[in-house]
């Protein structure tokens, strides 16, 4: 029976995953759309929306249909089950379009942490021991009863992206809000970039003038929390793009060859005039050589050498 | 036979040398005499004390009565020093000896045995924090040096004066080396370079003034500190390998004789035989502590030193070796804060190399072994440079205050060579994360990128090594990595020599590495990078075996064993072609008289009659103490061994019937040991093994003993004291059966008898270095004092 069971929930689960890989195409395919109008930060509101056939109830009517009669012991406890893994497939759908449209230039950290949250808690509340209405625990039929284990990989595939953007260094605890540090952030960048965007039109020489102090503020900042480790990736890659336009206009010239190539060379001459000198003045080391004692009737190599030759 | 005048040895290269050639030994035609010269004086009462004895008149009637003048040569690396002697491996089996053993309860053979085996613990115990503590303090010098420059460097990026902080690390420096070169100068000079030629002189049997005493320690390890955190191009490797065997000599004898404690443990061990054996496990644990390979360290003893060898000796080594690699692991991972990880099993870390690179396929090894070849090409020639360089400082630069400047020269222009070098560079790349740069310098660089140049040059070697090993494909352009070798060769070749403590080890793998990932910028360069180091290192220190399981240990990587072992064997043939290994070379120039392998391949029509020295200096068995006196207070016959003969009613000449030594004899003086007061004081407690031990190893010098006029009149009876039954051969042995029996018993005097048992002669070691193979053929190398 134990094997039935797995089956079941196999087929279910790949049901499902079909029509959720479907869904998110539909989906993505009409954001590409709607996105290319708009690219402010706000979010568009097409993202929340969740389609029509991902509601719960139509959705358990599909399964239904295919595959529960032949199970009729087995959907005791699901009912409340499949209603966790709507969630799941929803708050998914959501992170992921989420973290897709704000991937260049990075900002998932201040605009997906809610949707990232939310995801966590469904993923939690399925994995909790807890049993629900029926006595089967939801984590055992959705997580771990196949081979598959779906929801643990899209678990901790979206996690692993998550934690490698390191977006926790640039929110509060329990990831509630941005933290204050990086709101100063923010609010500094904006400040460099306003001013490189006013002074972009004019001669360089200026806007460098004009906005080091700004960039400077902002640089020394980003040093301070790169000591802290309160770095994440949205802040690391708005500080690289500054970087890189700040390089590309203002960078400091190489203005000292002569002295710095001066002293090196004069550093490279000392050794030859100490070498030299002391060539000409120092004492040659001279060695004596100690005749030793030897028996007389074989002088020297060269004696034996000619005694053989 | 045509070219005979080539087959002896000239004193100098040059012609003007030449002129005044005087073939060593063919004394009275061609020595010229010159007699304005002092020490003329102190021969003629050589040969009037030796005219005054009659201990082996047959033998002074050979004495060529010449009085020659000491010619007066340059150095040059065809002579052996007078300085050195041999250690006495050989067990004196007298009388007392006899007796200690007699006493002994086999309960007592049994201790010494665990007291072998504790003070191998030891051994690894103290090498492995004294790698510890040169580790740490050198991080922390380095760290507080290079982040003063670094931000020396930010401050005047942009305002200007770079200049001054190239000044500024230039002062830095020289400052860091003046510190390790006056002491080294100043306090024990034998402590500088890398102390390897010295400890492979030890464990070949050449006493080394001085080379094992606690001094010597302390001003090695002060001194690697300085000249690492100096920022010469040198490593701390190698000064690890002596400081073992500096804490095995001194561990072993259970008290310091430089600062006059004595602990009265380990007794037994105060002996030449016992004490080399434990410098040999020191070595050992040194290598292991230095690269974190205990199998590679015992095989460096095996390979430099051992000539007496067994079992439980080296697995005593390899214990000593294995604590001492544990015990840095785990204080260093205590430091880091990891203390369960035990992850830095050397001072050096060549890192793990990855997985997937690790293999290696079948068509790379013809360019493995032509890495091998270019490495011993490269080797030679730092080789040969490196000769000449010390040559020129051994006949010029010998004043300690020139010395000092020289250190602090060479760092100096490393300094500025390096800060010319970075500046000058327009290779950036971008900072990442996770990068393993402790002090990425800007410079001209774009916001958030670092000049690539700086990680090699601004850091300490061992990190630049690891960083050439690891950092992934790109890091660092063509011309970089170019300039790089080209740079650190020319700075390593002229720093190894200098009066400070330091290794050759890195450099050699820095340089090897980075021509290394030059070759290999097209695939994986860390792999190349790693093989371009063995190379190099192989190419400069010529050593195979033991040089093969230290890489493979260092990199922990069995899988690169085989092609390690060819670019080795590569390095090394074509570098032989060339010149010797770096170590030999600066062996030969301290004019050490060490014993090869072999005897030189030529050699077999020498016999003892022409190898040994004659006439010997004899003592009778009942020898009066005022003939002793004066011979072992003769300066210009620094003799050690002495035959002792016993005459037989009606002949001329004694037979021949023991050996005693000059340390013997002063242990004897000193506490009058004459026939007489035997008499006279018999309530006196009988000379015991312990006094000889409680005189070592710094037995007084013969000035130091007083004996009244009476008392030369007294008779010492030796018979009890000297070696009954020493080693001899007839005079018809050939060289190489006289080397042979050197080289495998430790020996340091082997007297050479007639028919019937007459002392004709005495081998010792300085007999046998004399000859070697040079380019034409058999050459003699010529004495000179020191």
């Amino acid at each position: 029976m134990g094997v039935f069971v797995n089956y079941a929930c196999l087929f279910r689960l790949l049901l499902w995953a079909n029509a959720l890989t479907f869904i998110t195409a539909v989906n993505i395919a009409s954001d590409a759309t709607e996105l290319s109008g708009d690219r402010a930060l706000n979010r568009p509101s097409s993202f929340i929306s969740v389609p029509h056939a991902f509601q719960p109830d139509s959705f358990r009517q599909f399964l239904t249909l295919g595959l529960s009669d032949a199970f009729p012991e087995d959907m005791e406890g699901t009912e409340n089950c499949l209603e966790l893994l709507s969630i799941f497939g929803q708050r998914y759908v959501t992170l992921a379009n989420c973290l897709v449209s704000y991937a260049r230039p990075v900002k998932v950290c201040q605009n997906c942490y809610t949707d990232y949250n939310n995801f966590e808690n469904i993923y939690k509340n399925i994995s909790s021991d807890q049993s629900g209405p029926g006595n089967v625990s939801c984590q055992d039929s959705l997580l771990w009863s196949d081979r598959l284990m779906l929801l643990p990989s899209l678990y901790s595939g979206l996690r692993d992206i998550w934690e490698s953007a390191a977006c926790t260094n640039c929110l509060t605890a329990y990831q509630m809000n941005l933290s204050n540090e990086t709101l100063n952030f923010l609010a500094k960048l904006n400040q460099s970039l306003i001013c490189f965007d006013k002074y972009q039109q004019g001669n360089h020489s200026e806007l460098c003038k004009k906005c080091k102090t700004a960039y400077k503020q902002l640089d020394e900042l980003y040093s301070k929390m790169e000591g802290n480790k309160t770095l994440c990736i949205d802040i690391e890659d708005a500080m690289n793009m500054t970087r890189q336009l700040w390089s590309k206009n203002c960078s400091s010239p190489r203005k000292e060859m002569v002295p710095v190539i001066a002293v090196s060379s004069f550093m490279l001459f000392l050794p030859i005039i100490f070498y030299l000198s002391n060539y000409l003045h120092s004492e040659q080391k001279k060695r004596k050589l100690i005749h030793p004692k030897r028996a007389k009737s074989s002088h020297s190599l060269m004696n034996i050498q000619d005694k053989f030759s | 036979m045509a070219n005979i005048a080539k087959k002896v040895s000239w004193s100098g290269k040059n012609d003007e040398t030449r002129g005044e050639r005087t073939p060593l030994l063919n004394g009275s035609e061609e020595v010229r005499y010159n007699r304005q010269v002092p020490g003329l004086s102190c021969l003629c009462h050589e040969q009037s004390l030796l005219l005054s004895l009659s201990l082996c008149p047959a033998l002074l009637e050979m004495q060529d009565p010449v009085r020659s003048r000491p010619k007066e040569i340059p150095h040059n690396e065809k002579l052996l020093s007078l300085k050195y002697e041999s250690l006495d491996y050989d067990n004196s089996e007298n009388q007392l000896f006899l007796e200690e053993e007699r006493r002994m309860s086999h309960m007592g053979f049994r201790c010494l045995e665990i007291s072998r085996w504790v003070i191998c613990g030891l051994i690894g115990v103290f090498t492995g924090l004294i790698a510890c503590f040169i580790d740490i303090v050198v991080e922390k010098l380095a760290g507080v040096k290079y982040s003063v420059v670094k931000k020396n460097i930010e401050m005047f990026t942009e305002v200007g004066g770079l200049s001054i902080s190239l000044l500024l690390w230039v002062v830095l420096n020289s400052a860091f080396v003046m510190v390790g070169a006056i002491i080294v100068t100043c306090f024990e000079p034998i402590a500088a370079g890398s102390g390897i030629p010295q400890i492979k002189c030890y464990l070949n049997g050449v006493k080394v003034p001085r080379v094992v005493r606690l001094k010597t320690l302390v001003v090695k390890v002060c001194g690697v500190i300085c000249s690492v955190a100096g920022g010469l191009a040198v490593g701390k490797e190698g000064p690890m390998i002596h400081s073992g065997a500096v804490v095995a000599a001194g561990v072993s004898q259970g008290r310091s004789t430089s600062l006059k404690k004595d602990f009265k443990i380990f007794e037994y061990f105060r002996r030449d035989t016992e004490k080399r054996d434990f410098v040999s496990a020191g070595a050992a644990a040194g290598v292991s502590a230095a690269f974190g390979a205990p199998v590679g360290g015992v095989l460096f003893s095996l390979e430099e030193g051992a000539s007496f060898w067994n079992q439980m000796l080296t697995w005593r080594i390899f214990f000593a070796s294995m604590i001492s690699t544990f015990t840095l692991n785990l204080v260093l991972s205590v430091y880091h804060n990891k203390t369960t990880e035990l992850s830095s099993p050397g001072l050096i870390n060549f890192g793990t190399f990855d997985l997937e690179c690790v293999q290696y396929s079948l068509y790379e090894i013809p360019l493995f072994i032509c890495m091998g070849a270019i490495g011993g090409l490269l080797g030679a020639l730092f080789n040969l440079l490196n000769y000449w360089l010390t040559i020129f400082r051994i006949r010029y630069v010998h004043r300690p205050c020139l010395q000092v400047m020289e250190a602090m020269m060479v760092a100096a222009v490393t300094a500025s060579v390096s800060f010319a070098m970075i500046y000058l560079s327009n290779d950036c790349k971008p900072l990442k994360m996770d990068n393993s740069e402790e002090y990425p310098l800007q410079l001209f660089c774009a916001d958030g990128e670092y000049n690539a140049m700086a990680t090699t040059f601004f850091n300490t070697p061992e990190r630049s090594v690891r960083s050439l090993f690891h950092n992934p494909r790109g890091t660092y352009n063509l011309l970089t990595l170019g300039f790089f070798t080209l740079t650190y060769f020319f700075l390593a070749c002229w720093t190894y020599g200098l009066m400070v403590s330091a290794g050759v080890f890195i450099p050699s793998l820095l340089i090897g590495a980075a021509w290394g990932r030059l070759f290999g910028i097209w695939a994986d360069p860390g792999k190349y990078a790693l093989m371009g180091a063995a190379a190099q290192l192989g190419g400069i220190v010529r050593m195979t075996l033991s040089l093969t399981v230290i890489l493979v240990e260092a990199t922990g990587n069995v899988t690169y064993g085989f092609p390690i072992m060819l670019v080795l064997m590569t390095a090394k043939i074509v570098g032989d072609y060339f010149i010797e290994g770096l170590y030999d070379i600066h062996i030969k120039l301290q004019s050490v008289p060490f014993l090869h392998w072999e005897a030189p391949a030529t050699s077999h029509w020498l016999t003892a009659r022409e190898v040994m020295s004659s006439p010997v200096t004899c003592f009778n068995q009942l020898e009066k103490v005022g003939t002793i006196m004066d011979f072992l207070s003769n300066t210009a016959t620094n003799h050690n061994g002495f035959p002792v003969i016993v005459q037989a009613s009606g002949e001329q000449v004694g037979k021949l019937c023991g050996l005693i030594l000059r340390s013997q004899l002063i242990v004897l003086l000193k506490h009058k040991v004459f026939v007489e007061r035997a008499h006279s004081r018999l309530h006196q407690r009988k000379l015991q093994l312990k006094d000889f031990r409680d005189a070592y190893p710094r037995f007084p010098p013969i000035q130091s003993i007083h004996v009244s006029q009476d008392e030369r009149e007294c008779m010492m009876d030796l018979s009890e004291f000297m070696n009954p039954t020493p080693y001899t051969v007839p005079q018809e042995t050939s060289l190489p059966r006289v080397f042979k029996l050197f080289r495998a018993l430790g020996l340091r005097h082997l007297v050479v008898v007639d028919d019937v048992n007459k002392v004709v002669g005495l081998v010792t070691r300085k007999d046998l270095a004399r000859y070697h193979m040079g380019k034409h053929g058999l050459e003699e190398l010529h004495l000179a004092q020191m």
